[in-house]
C-alpha cells in the first residue's frame, strides 16, 4: 500500500490551496451573506485549469487524475462550500456525462469548452415530486421531426442560470419506467427553456440553485446523450462520480472547521488559560481529527479506484456517507468550541455548519448512500 | 563605472537561484527545550526566491529567452525541481551533495558560482534578497564577487532596455534607480512582483522539462570547499514573555495608565 500523494498531486494541492487562500477566502463570507454567485472566480479558476481537473489536455482539461480533482475540491471547501460545489457540479455532473457518453461530435462541441472552463455545466435530474425517487420524473421529451420537444420542470439545479449547458433527464417512454428515461444536452439559450428564481438556502448560499422550466423547449435531435432509454443509467453513473466530489467537499468543510477550532482554542483565554489546555476541548479536537482522517482515507480511496478503472459505486457511497456525517459532526463541535462567538457570522464555523448540512442531502441523501452500501452487501 | 557586456547571450538567458527550505508554518517549538520540531514539517521554495523566479520569467516574457532554475542542496532538494519548473523556467539545474546540509552563505555562493560557470554564458542572475530560513542576505552579493560581475540588491522593480538592465532599489531613505550592463546579478525584494500560482497544466508539464544534476566535482569544487566557516551551534525557538498587565478603572484612568506604561517601556 502507498498512502503518499505523488509530487504532482502535492503541487496541485498547493496550487488549489494558494488559490483558495488568495482568491476565495477573502470573499467567502460576503458571497454567503449576500447569496451572491461568485462570477468573478470562474475565469480565475479556468486560468489555473481548476474547472477541468480530471479531463485530458486534448479535451481542454488539466490532464490530472481523480485524486487530484478531489484534492482541489477539498482545498476549496476548506474556505468556501459554495465555490467547491460550483466546481464539483460543473466537473462531475455537467461535464462528465458528455465526456463519458457523448458521441465524438458532442464531445468535440462541448467538452473542450466545459473542461477549459470557458463554459459552465449543470445537471438536471431532480423534480418537485421526484427527489430520491428520481425515476418518478414527469418531464417529457418527444421527437418532432429533427427536434426533441421538452416539457416539464426541474428543481434545485446547481449552477442554474450560470451554466451554458444542462444535462437534462426526461421521460421519452413513460410505459418503460426507468428504461423510458433519456438524457439530453440542453444549451442555456434553447427556445422554451427558462430559469426560475434562485432558492434562498440555509448554506452554500453563493451557489446558484434554481428551477428550470421547459415549455415546448426545442433542442436538436442530435442532442440526445447516450442511447435512447439509457438516461437513468447515465444519471446514476454520473452521480457515482459526483458523490466523490461532494464527499471531498464535506471533507474540506470539516477540515476548515477543525483548523479554525484549533486556532481559536489556542487563542481564546478563559480562567486565565487558553481553552486548548482544557481536556473537554482537547477531546473534542481529537474526535474531530479522528473522523476527518477516516473520512479522508475513504474519499481518496474512492477517487483512486475511479482513476484506476476499478469499481467505485460503493466506495463513493461509503465515502460520501461518512464524510458528510463527519462534516456535520465536526462543524457542530467547531461551533461548540467557539462558544457564543461560533454562533455569530464573525467566525467561519457558523457558515461551515450551515454548509455541511447539504452534503448529507444532495447527490443522494445519506439514506440513499446506506441503500447503495447495504444493497451491495446483501445482493 | 560601466561593466563590460561579457557573456551576453543571443537569446536572453536568466538564471534564477532558489533555496529549498523548511516551511516555517509547519515548525513547532518544544515548550521545554525550545528545540524546533521539524519531523512533520514540509519543504518549500523560499518565499523571496519565488519572486526571483517570477522576476526571471517576467523578464523573458518581456524580451524573449529562457530561465534556468538553479539550486544547490542535499538530495532532498530534488523534491523542489517540479515545483520550480512549474513556475515557468524552461530547465533546472541541481547541485546535489549531502554536505550542503551544513552550508553557510559562503559555501552556497561558491557552489552556485561553480554551477553557473558550468552552465556557461548568461545575462542575468536573479536571487531572492534573503532566504526564508536564515535570511543572511549574503549569497547574491558573494556570488557577484566570485563571478566578478555587478550586483544590484534590494531590487523592487526591473526592466530591460536595449540590453541594459534598469532597476529600482528600495532603500531605507528612498528609491535609487540604477542601470547596469549585462551580465549582472539582481537580488529582489518580495514587492517586485506577485509570484504567480502555477496552473495544473504547468505542474504536469514540469516533469517533461530537462533537469541537469551536477555534483560538487562537476562544479570544480572539492569536499574541502564545502567546509563552512560558520558553524551553527543551536537553533532555538524565540520565547516572547507576556507581561499580562491588567488595566482597570474608568477610561481616562486607563488611558493614563497605558501612557505611563509606554513611557516606562520606552525609557528602558
Amino acid at each position: 500500500m502507498n498512502f503518499s500523494l505523488t509530487e504532482e498531486q502535492r503541487l496541485i494541492q498547493a496550487t488549489a490551496r494558494e488559490f483558495a487562500q488568495t482568491h476565495v477566502a477573502p470573499i467567502a463570507a460576503e458571497i454567503d451573506r449576500n447569496h451572491r454567485f461568485p462570477e468573478e472566480l470562474i475565469p480565475k479558476l479556468a486560468e489555473l485549469n481548476l474547472l477541468g481537473v480530471p479531463y485530458p489536455e486534448e479535451w481542454g482539461g488539466a490532464g490530472a487524475d481523480n485524486l487530484a480533482y478531489v484534492l482541489v475540491i477539498e482545498e476549496l471547501a476548506k474556505v468556501c462550500g459554495t465555490t467547491s460545489v460550483i466546481v464539483s457540479a460543473h466537473t462531475s455532473l455537467g461535464t462528465w456525462p458528455i465526456y463519458k457518453f457523448g458521441t465524438e461530435e458532442q464531445k468535440k462541441k462541448y467538452v473542450p469548452k466545459l473542461a477549459s472552463g470557458e463554459w459552465l455545466g449543470a445537471f438536471a435530474l431532480t423534480e418537485p415530486s421526484a427527489g430520491t425517487d428520481a425515476a418518478a420524473g414527469q418531464t417529457t421529451a418527444v421527437l418532432d421531426g429533427d427536434e426533441w420537444v421538452l416539457n416539464g420542470s426541474k428543481i434545485f439545479i446547481t449552477n442554474g442560470g450560470y451554466a451554458n449547458v444542462y444535462i437534462v433527464m426526461a421521460m421519452t417512454d413513460p410505459s418503460q419506467g426507468t428504461k423510458g428515461i433519456s438524457a439530453f444536452i440542453v444549451e442555456k439559450d434553447a427556445p422554451g427553456l427558462s430559469i426560475g428564481e434562485k432558492e434562498r438556502k440555509m448554506g452554500i448560499r453563493g451557489s446558484s440553485t434554481t428551477p428550470l422550466y421547459f415549455n415546448d423547449c426545442r433542442i436538436p435531435k442530435e442532442n440526445l446523450l447516450g442511447d435512447l432509454g439509457k438516461g437513468f443509467k447515465i444519471a446514476m453513473q454520473t452521480l457515482d462520480g459526483g458523490r466523490i466530489g461532494i464527499a471531498a467537499q464535506a471533507l474540506g468543510i470539516a477540515q476548515g472547521a477543525l483548523d479554525a477550532s484549533i486556532k481559536f482554542a489556542k487563542e481564546r483565554v478563559q480562567f486565565g488559560k487558553p481553552i486548548a489546555t482544557k481536556q473537554a476541548i482537547q477531546w473534542m479536537l481529537a474526535d474531530m481529527e479522528t473522523r476527518i482522517q477516516a473520512a479522508r482515507l475513504l474519499v481518496y480511496r474512492a477517487a483512486w479506484n475511479e482513476s484506476n478503472g476499478l469499481p467505485y459505486t460503493v466506495e463513493a457511497a461509503t465515502a460520501k456517507l461518512f464524510a458528510a456525517e463527519t462534516a456535520s459532526y465536526v462543524t457542530n463541535r467547531a461551533v461548540q468550541i467557539h462558544g457564543g462567538y461560533g454562533y455569530t457570522e464573525n467566525y467561519p464555523v457558523e457558515r461551515a455548519m450551515r454548509d455541511a448540512k447539504i452534503t448529507e442531502i444532495y447527490e443522494g441523501t445519506s439514506e440513499v448512500q446506506r441503500m447503495v452500501i447495504s444493497g451491495n452487501l446483501l445482493r | 563605472m560601466p561593466f563590460p557586456a561579457k557573456g551576453v547571450t543571443e537569446r536572453m538567458k536568466v538564471i534564477a537561484c532558489y533555496k529549498w527550505v523548511l516551511d516555517e508554518a509547519d515548525l513547532k517549538v518544544d515548550a521545554k527545550s525550545r528545540a524546533l520540531l521539524t519531523d512533520r514539517a514540509k519543504y518549500k521554495i523560499s518565499e523571496y526566491d519565488r519572486n526571483a523566479i517570477e522576476c526571471g520569467v517576467q523578464l523573458v516574457e518581456q524580451v524573449g529567452g529562457e530561465v534556468i532554475a538553479l539550486t544547490a542542496g542535499t538530495s532532498n532538494a530534488k523534491n523542489s525541481i517540479k515545483d520550480a519548473l512549474s513556475r515557468g523556467p524552461a530547465q533546472a539545474v541541481l547541485v546535489k551533495d549531502e554536505l550542503m546540509g551544513q552550508a553557510d552563505s559562503a559555501v552556497t555562493a561558491k557552489v552556485l558560482a561553480g554551477a553557473i560557470r558550468k552552465i556557461g554564458a548568461y545575462d542575468i542572475i536573479v536571487c531572492g534578497e534573503g532566504s526564508s530560513d536564515e535570511y543572511s542576505q549574503q549569497v547574491g552579493i558573494r556570488l557577484g564577487q566570485l563571478l566578478e560581475i555587478p550586483v544590484i540588491s534590494f531590487v523592487n522593480k526591473v526592466e530591460m532596455k536595449n540590453n541594459v538592465l534598469r532597476a529600482e532599489r528600495k532603500l531605507e531613505n528612498g528609491i535609487e534607480v540604477v542601470e547596469v550592463n549585462l551580465p549582472a546579478i539582481i537580488t529582489v525584494l518580495p514587492d517586485i512582483n506577485e509570484a504567480r500560482i502555477p496552473s495544473l497544466k504547468q505542474i504536469l508539464a514540469a516533469s517533461k522539462k530537462p533537469v541537469q544534476e551536477l555534483t560538487v566535482a562537476d562544479c570544480g569544487l572539492s569536499n574541502a570547499d564545502l567546509e563552512p566557516k560558520v558553524h551553527r551551534l543551536s537553533v532555538l525557538g524565540a520565547v516572547m514573555e507576556r507581561k499580562q498587565v491588567r488595566i482597570e478603572g474608568d477610561v481616562s484612568e486607563m488611558v493614563q495608565q497605558v501612557a505611563n506604561i509606554i513611557k516606562k517601556e520606552v525609557s528602558c
